[in-house]
């Protein structure tokens, strides 16, 4: 019973999250006057509009969480990683649509594309690092994305006006059973959360932290390195395939853009805004991007990707560590403070 | 010898077998088909080397990834075009920018005075900041009224897809002159100087320790009163510059146009590196990463003032003679008639896009080897490549020379762009494009080798081009009566794959040194 205990403290936050984040589209719902049968039958317009947004925002969040697995704490800076989600998405569409396999089916074949996937990546760790690293994934993912856009794929992944009317199975249709796909959307979200954190204070994690560090000193300590980050590869890519087989399902249409270079870039860019490393920084990433999108598009209009291009320099020049990094370094700060305030109260003994 | 070719085998090997590999698709075509596919491939080539040569210089000094590379190539060919196209808004825009630059030209000076004004950390802080702000504010405020003849983007009769057809069918119309209507010529002038000097004096208040100067002597106000005195004199001689520019012959407006475009390049270069990059010297991977914000900043910068659609940049008359001598088939006709084509071995080669590029970029490749091969400041980069901490070690300035490089990398990029435009049209994807072919080269070459990134440029070039011409006429496969026609989108995929297979064998590049 102890164990249990811990485990709810240990993970306050997200439980909290998690609970806060299930009663959103109903809180919202009741304001704009529905009752609750009405939200659960899916039938107020307001708490469809919130759980659509939610659905986009747990999908980005754990895109850049894979994303931080392999670059915040292996520190593996990959600008491919948009394929593993793009590959998943693409995967799906054709699966369901041209070959209109059993859903379970597709899920599994997702999930083994994934492993593959990131077994490729592997072919070319051990030789080559650091920048090389990065330039041979980019190297991967533009093949990838020019064979998704060129024209003689137009039957099967629709060029470049992207995959669209893919058959999505009814039980989790977001059209009908949208607070289903929120449901599972989150509950996939925080599991892999919960996931993560378990991961980065296993041993393994460690080493992975260690690889991140310094690369040469885990190796002296006779820890094969490129096991490691085949394994964080792996778990990473699993993740984003995830990631991508939701996008698929949710999104009327696949565009070529989720496996360009710029969606890796968003990934950075949650991560960073969140906080590299930080697992939590990469949900909270997400929020703060999405929602600043949405609403810079609303008010602005097309000249808003400016003030995101914006708004990362200013993150990369002045906020390094990100929102949740800086959080804890002043928690780091603020609790010595309290504790030399309290030793003023306290009588010297 | 003998060690040199056991040493380098892979590298020798591969580059056999991709000679061997074009060798077989070039007996595959006729003999002009070879020709002018491998002219365009040197074209090609010539473009991308002018992009990668600036990335590895500025990757092999600074370690900086400079993935704006691309979207200043972009920058480079749109100020090229402005210059060549709207001469009269170049005119226009070259006043502010001349007595803003006076202004902040000034700082060196308020160094001195910043020196000896004595006041509290924080009150000192606050004065700056406020200057600072009030300093941009009332810039901005002034260069909003500022009359700047421009295109009209929602106008179709106005926006410079019309401009550059009409400069295209020799038809070169001064465009309606503004003039000074929301605010008298002499306040603007002032007020852009002082405005910018203004901000110049906080920003010198910001950093004291370094502007402190040792002396102050006359020459420290030549460079401002020069500034000043030019951007004045162009401003009052604005109509007669106009009309000069405008009756100009074309070619001498090229090479104008392509000088502007290097010189903005080296300026923004040299901007970029003193404010932005320089502050994160100890953390490589935010480099990378501001860079590409930088890069999508710039994007949208130039989709906001050019617009998003497609559009040419004529070429220079010596280029599009059609007289009766033409295609020319010896060089006494094609200098007298400037004519657009050379006939060679029986096939139509264009001059500017298939000789003049390929001539200019060899002309570029031998400029910068000297520079490296026999300059002071060539040996101090190729020193500070090898081991920077020692250069620095010596009592050099690396500072300065990082500046330099990054300078003069991102102007080969302008230059790059402003070369190629009037061949391949302006688009806003023109960087994207570019700055992965670029980075393919330098991954075959070595990132961080000079003639890696020449060789590498030359055979992303020579591949692609070959594959876009068994595009057409496409590849009879053996044992079978198909024809495999790839299409264009496979082009780039294929040098793709060359890089990924070379860096397999050879984890440096072709001509990279190991760590």
């Amino acid at each position: 019973m102890k164990n249990n205990s811990s485990f709810l403290t240990k993970n306050r936050g997200i439980l909290i999250f998690f609970a806060v984040m299930l009663l959103m589209p109903f809180l919202f719902g009741i304001l704009e006057g529905s009752t609750p049968a009405m939200i659960w039958g899916n039938q107020g317009s307001m708490s469809k509009f919130i759980e659509g947004l939610g659905i986009e925002i747990f999908i980005l969040a754990l895109f850049a969480l894979s994303f931080d697995l392999l670059f915040g704490i292996t520190g593996l800076l990959s600008f491919g990683h948009a394929m593993f989600f793009a590959v998943a998405a693409y995967l799906t569409g054709i699966a369901l649509k041209t070959l209109s396999m059993p859903f379970w089916e597709v899920v599994l074949l997702v999930l083994l594309a994934a492993i593959v996937q990131a077994l490729l990546f592997s072919l070319v760790l051990p030789r080559v690092k650091g920048i090389t690293f990065t330039l041979v994934s980019l190297g991967l993912a533009s093949v990838f994305h020019i064979i998704v856009m060129s024209s003689d794929m137009i039957n099967l992944t629709g060029a470049d006006v992207g995959l669209q009317g893919v058959p999505v199975p009814a039980f989790i249709s977001p059209a009908t059973e949208r607070l289903r796909f929120y449901a599972i959307a989150l509950t996939l979200l925080v599991a892999t959360y919960l996931f993560y954190r378990r991961f980065v204070a296993s041993p393994t994690g460690r080493v992975c932290v260690a690889i991140r560090e310094n690369e040469g000193r885990a190796k002296m300590l006779g820890y094969n390195t490129t096991v490691f980050k085949v394994v964080a590869m792996i778990i990473s890519s699993l993740t984003a395939s995830a990631a991508g087989l939701l996008h698929a399902l949710y999104q009327p249409i696949i565009s070529p853009a989720v496996a360009d270079l710029g969606y890796t870039v968003t990934g950075l860019l949650i991560v960073l805004i969140g906080g590299v490393g930080t697992l939590s920084g990469a949900i909270v990433g997400a929020f703060a991007l999405r929602l600043l999108d949405f609403t810079l598009r609303r008010f602005i209009g097309e000249s808003a990707s400016f003030i995101t291009g914006a708004i990362y320099v200013i993150f990369v020049l002045f906020v390094p560590y990100g929102i949740v990094g800086t959080m804890k370094l002043r928690q780091l700060s603020t609790k010595p403070g309290w504790q030399r305030l309290w030793g003023l109260l306290k009588p010297k003994n | 010898m003998k060690m040199n070719l056991r040493k380098n085998s892979k590298a020798i090997i591969i580059l056999a077998i991709i000679a061997a590999f074009l060798f077989v698709a070039a007996r595959g075509m006729s003999g002009k088909d070879v020709l002018i596919t491998v002219l365009r491939g040197f074209s090609v080539g010539s473009v991308t080397f002018l992009v990668a040569a600036g990335f590895s210089l500025i990757f092999g000094l600074l370690d900086v990834l400079n993935l704006a590379q691309g979207t200043l190539y972009m920058i480079g060919a749109y100020v090229g075009w402005t210059v060549y196209v709207r001469s009269d808004t170049f005119i226009d825009v070259l006043t502010p920018i001349l007595l803003i630059l006076a202004g902040f030209s000034l700082s060196n000076l308020w160094g001195r005075l910043a020196g000896l004004i004595k006041l509290a950390p924080k009150a000192r802080k606050t004065v700056a900041w406020v200057l600072i702000l009030t300093g941009f504010g009332l810039l901005a405020l002034v260069l909003t009224r500022y009359p700047i003849a421009s295109w009209d983007l929602n106008n179709f009769s106005q926006s410079p897809i019309t401009y550059s057809y009409m400069a295209d069918q020799g038809l070169r119309i001064i465009p309606a002159e503004v003039t000074f209507s929301k605010i008298s010529p002499i306040v603007a002038i002032l007020g852009l100087l002082v405005t910018s000097a203004l901000s110049a004096f906080g920003i010198a208040l910001l950093n004291r320790d370094e502007s402190r100067m040792q002396t102050t002597s006359w020459r420290k106000f030549l460079l401002p009163a020069l500034l000043l005195l030019v951007g004045v004199l162009v401003a009052v001689f604005n109509a007669q510059l106009t009309s000069w520019m405008f009756a100009m012959s074309t070619n001498w407006l090229f090479v104008i146009a392509v000088l502007v475009a290097i010189l903005s390049g080296v300026g923004l270069g040299a901007l970029m590196e003193t404010t932005l990059i320089r502050p994160l010297y100890n953390r490589p991977i935010y480099q990378l990463m501001l860079t590409l914000g930088l890069g999508t900043i710039g994007l949208q910068i130039v989709q906001a003032v050019w617009g998003r659609p497609e559009f040419v940049w004529p070429k220079p008359e010596f280029f599009t003679g059609t007289g009766a001598a033409c295609p020319a088939t010896n060089l006494a006709d094609l200098f007298q008639n400037h004519c657009s084509t050379v006939l060679l071995l029986g096939g139509r080669v264009r001059v500017y896009d298939e000789i003049f590029i390929p001539i200019v970029g060899i002309i570029v490749l031998i400029l910068v080897w000297i520079l490296l091969k026999r300059s002071r400041i060539g040996m101090i980069i190729r020193a500070g490549v090898q081991d920077r901490q020692m250069v620095e070690a010596l009592g050099i300035n690396v500072r300065r020379v990082f500046t330099l490089v990054f300078a003069l990398g991102v102007g080969l990029a302008a230059f790059g762009g402003a070369l190629a435009a009037p061949s391949s049209g302006l688009t806003p994807t023109m960087g994207e494009r570019l700055l992965l072919s670029a980075l393919i080269a330098l991954a075959i070459g070595g990132l961080t080798s000079f003639p890696g990134a020449a060789l590498g440029s030359l055979l992303v070039g020579l591949i692609q081009q070959f594959m876009i011409k068994y595009g057409q006429i496409g590849i009879p496969l053996p044992f079978t009566d198909v024809v495999f026609k790839p299409s264009p989108p496979l082009v780039p995929a294929s040098t793709v794959l060359l890089m990924v297979v070379v860096l397999l064998i050879l984890p440096h590049g072709l001509l990279g040194t190991k760590e």
